[in-house]
């Protein structure tokens, strides 16, 4: 298997993004959709901001966990190692990769290798990003989600539409319908406890059966050696307990020096995702089962996935990227999100976060639209508890993608895709005329007294807008006119 | 992949970062302030505690260690629940022995694997005791061993959990400095704040999603 190897999945993902602006015109013209996000985003934030009540403590903590990703990426390849070394000395086995492939080629030689046949797996955006499941199912490993959004998805063979509330694009009537066409017994409901109570009753046979667990990892700690999980349902808790094989996947930058660094990130993190001042569980695994202990899995192994994220680390201002813990505040508290959904994306990772770090796994040739979907009113850079300046980052990946290839170093995969040529002579022109004001003077004249002529539409423009009209006077002219009229 | 293909990955990856931070100077990273939360009062602590977990729909009972089995025996005939798993050589393992024979008790000292269809369709509780708790989120630190397995707190619908005051502290961050935790962590840490939940279906809480769908707290405060 050579490194650089597309699976079908990645392009899978990349044909979608590619077809971000038809994904929003289909999405934006569902009503229900449209709906359920507008009621989810609203529950999220409200609960979000009632979880910080102290403006100072929350700016207090943001900055602190901000210096404190910067620390630990500063540090990455040193604190790689050093987990690496703990986890090892500790009976935990890790595995590094470069692209999504070889860590699905890992993931399936390690369930091989046991004859497992039967995976559960808990909430893992990383698995995503390798699409393990249709992975494992190529190869006739059953793969089931565990956590109730993602079983829901997974039976309506779809993608999560948000990185924390994976179905939370349907409503109850929606997957009352699923379930009714794929679960045999159902018996039709649309009440929520029922419903769970149903997910419950499957998933609770499957962990029973279950060979293999397949988690997430929200923090792994470099001095201890030591992988954090933030659940709520406890079926996170399941995989790392209950089968006899645990593997962990998770992305390079999920590490952290020290056990100190993790209770500050974690009081964020939940606050900042769904507005709990605390999940209901969190799970901290630094051994496979000791001798003598009677349960937890046999042998827990890490999957360390690159896909990108070096890219991202080797420029100082895209690496800020890398800070992110996968909140999805960004998502909830986006004008742009809360209108078009999670699947108009296409990618992975949708919001915000998505559209900042999608380019580097992806590259910006599939992506180079998602950055331009930014009304740049910032929301997003305000929420984030890390302090990603978001808007900042997207205004460098439209850059980016129309930038001029000198043959200098890329910085990024399909760096220039969106170069075009009318366009940069445009803004050459405009650069020109603001430089000089002989220029911009004579230009703005005959702008205002050809102002007739101006067309009505254009383009996509007046497509739900009116055309500007410019003045029939230039602000100079009538700055002028009004000093000289000796006006006060 | 093979051994190679792996050593291939893992120096590609570490030299890639390594070349981007070649020569760092970590003396001068930026003094990262955390925030000062005020200092309150040990009873203001207990309610804090209280009040969060009962938020999230655990129940706390305050109680003492003589009337444990008492408080026990009531709480499974409320569930008219006759079965309880518990820990052998446990903390509060005699207390809870003096249950005997009104409920039948049965202790954890099997593998996971000669009774994991016991312990997942035949059990309907579990009692276990507590490492410490925190009063600012309101959550119980567990610290499973060999007399308390972690799927005690996992597998069984109900867990009783008993929570000795002394043990509070006021928050996650000084647990871990007080306890020096990163000196010498067990397999399994696990911070439990309520009984296991869910909004994934229309963002509608609902509880008992793989977990217990109950969480007893017997609080002992002397
Ligand atoms: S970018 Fe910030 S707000 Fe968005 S998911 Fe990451 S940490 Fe959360």
């Amino acid at each position: 298997m050579s490194a650089h190897q597309v699976t079908p999945n990645e392009s899978k993902y990349a044909a979608s993004a590619r077809n971000f602006r038809n994904n929003v015109a289909r999405d934006l013209n569902n009503a229900e959709l449209r709906e359920n996000f507008h009621g989810a985003m609203h529950y999220l934030r409200d609960k979000r901001s009632a979880a910080f009540p102290q403006q100072d403590e929350l700016e207090t903590l943001r900055e602190q966990c901000k210096l404190i990703k910067q620390r630990c990426l500063a540090k990455l390849p040193y604190l790689l190692e050093q987990l690496e070394e703990n986890l090892t000395s500790n009976g935990i086995k890790v595995h590094w990769a470069e692209s999504t492939s070889q860590a699905n080629d890992i993931i399936a030689t390690l369930i091989e290798e046991k004859s497992g046949s039967q995976v559960v797996k808990g909430k893992s955006m990383v698995s995503e990003e390798t699409a393990l499941n249709d992975f494992l199912e190529q190869r006739n490993i059953e793969c089931l989600e565990s956590d109730m959004g993602e079983y829901i998805v997974q039976l309506a063979k779809e993608h999560p539409s948000h990185i924390i509330m994976p179905a939370i694009h349907q409503n109850k009537k929606q997957v009352a319908d699923l379930f009714k066409q794929n679960i045999s017994d159902f018996s039709y409901t649309t009440d929520v406890d029922e419903l769970i109570n149903v997910g419950r009753n499957i998933l609770r046979d499957k962990f029973c059966q279950a060979d293999v667990g397949v988690t997430g990892v929200n923090f792994a700690v470099a001095e201890t050696g030591t992988l954090c999980l933030v659940e709520n349902e406890g079926n996170g808790q399941m995989c790392t307990t209950v089968p006899p094989l645990h593997i962990a996947i998770t992305g390079i930058e999920k590490v952290v020096e020290m056990l100190d660094d993790v209770p500050p990130l974690l009081s964020l993190l939940t606050r900042s995702a769904t507005g709990q001042i605390m999940s209901t569980y969190f799970n901290m695994i630094s051994h496979p089962r000791q001798i003598g202990e009677k349960d937890g899995a046999q042998e827990v192994h890490l999957v360390l996935l690159d896909n990108g994220r070096s890219q991202a680390f080797a420029d100082e201002e895209l690496r800020q990227t890398l800070q992110c813990i996968r909140c999805g505040a960004c998502m909830n508290h986006c004008p742009v999100y809360t209108r078009i959904g999670g699947h108009a994306y296409g990618t992975v990772y949708p919001g915000p976060i998505g559209q900042i770090v999608s380019p580097h796994m992806l590259g910006l040739e599939p992506t180079k639209d998602l950055p331009t979907a930014s009304s740049l009113c910032g929301a997003c850079g305000e929420v984030c508890p890390v302090k990603i300046p978001i808007p900042k980052l997207l205004l460098r990946l439209r850059q980016e993608s129309v930038k001029k290839q000198d043959g200098n170093s890329q910085v990024m995969k399909g760096e220039g895709v969106g170069r075009s040529n009318i366009e940069a002579m445009v803004w050459k022109a405009w650069a020109g005329v603001h430089r000089h004001s002989s220029i911009y003077n004579f230009s703005m004249w005959w702008l205002t007294r050809l102002r007739k002529l101006m067309p009505s539409k254009l383009g996509v423009w007046t497509s739900v807008r009116t055309a500007p009209k410019p003045a029939a006077k230039t602000l100079h002219e009538r700055v002028k006119k009004h000093q000289s009229s000796g006006a006060k | 992949m093979t051994k190679l293909q792996h050593n291939i990955a893992r120096a590609n990856i570490l030299a890639k970062l390594k070349q981007q931070v070649a020569g760092a100077d970590y003396t001068k990273l930026p003094i990262e302030t955390p925030y000062h939360y005020p200092e309150i009062e040990r009873e203001q602590q207990i309610s804090q505690f209280i009040t969060h977990l009962t938020n999230n729909h655990a129940q706390v009972i305050k109680t003492t260690q003589a009337a444990l089995a008492e408080q026990v025996a009531d709480i499974l005939n409320t569930l008219k629940i006759e079965n309880l798993l518990y820990g052998k050589d446990s903390t509060y393992s005699q207390e809870i022995e003096q249950l005997n024979p009104t409920v039948k008790l049965q202790a954890f000292d099997f593998t996971l694997e000669d009774k994991k269809e016991h312990l997942f369709n035949n059990t309907p509780a579990s009692i276990t005791s507590s490492h410490a708790s925190i009063a600012a989120t309101g959550c119980i630190v567990l610290w499973p061993s060999k007399n308390e397995p972690r799927t005690m707190s996992l597998i069984p619908p109900v867990h009783i959990v008993i929570v000795d005051a002394n043990d509070l502290y006021s928050d996650f961050a000084s647990l871990v400095k007080a306890q020096q935790w990163q000196n010498k962590l067990p397999t399994n840490v696990l911070l439990i704040s309520g009984p296991s939940k869910t909004a994934d279906i229309q963002q509608t809480l609902a509880y008992g999603a793989h977990g217990p769908e109950k969480l007893f707290v017997l609080l002992l405060n002397s």
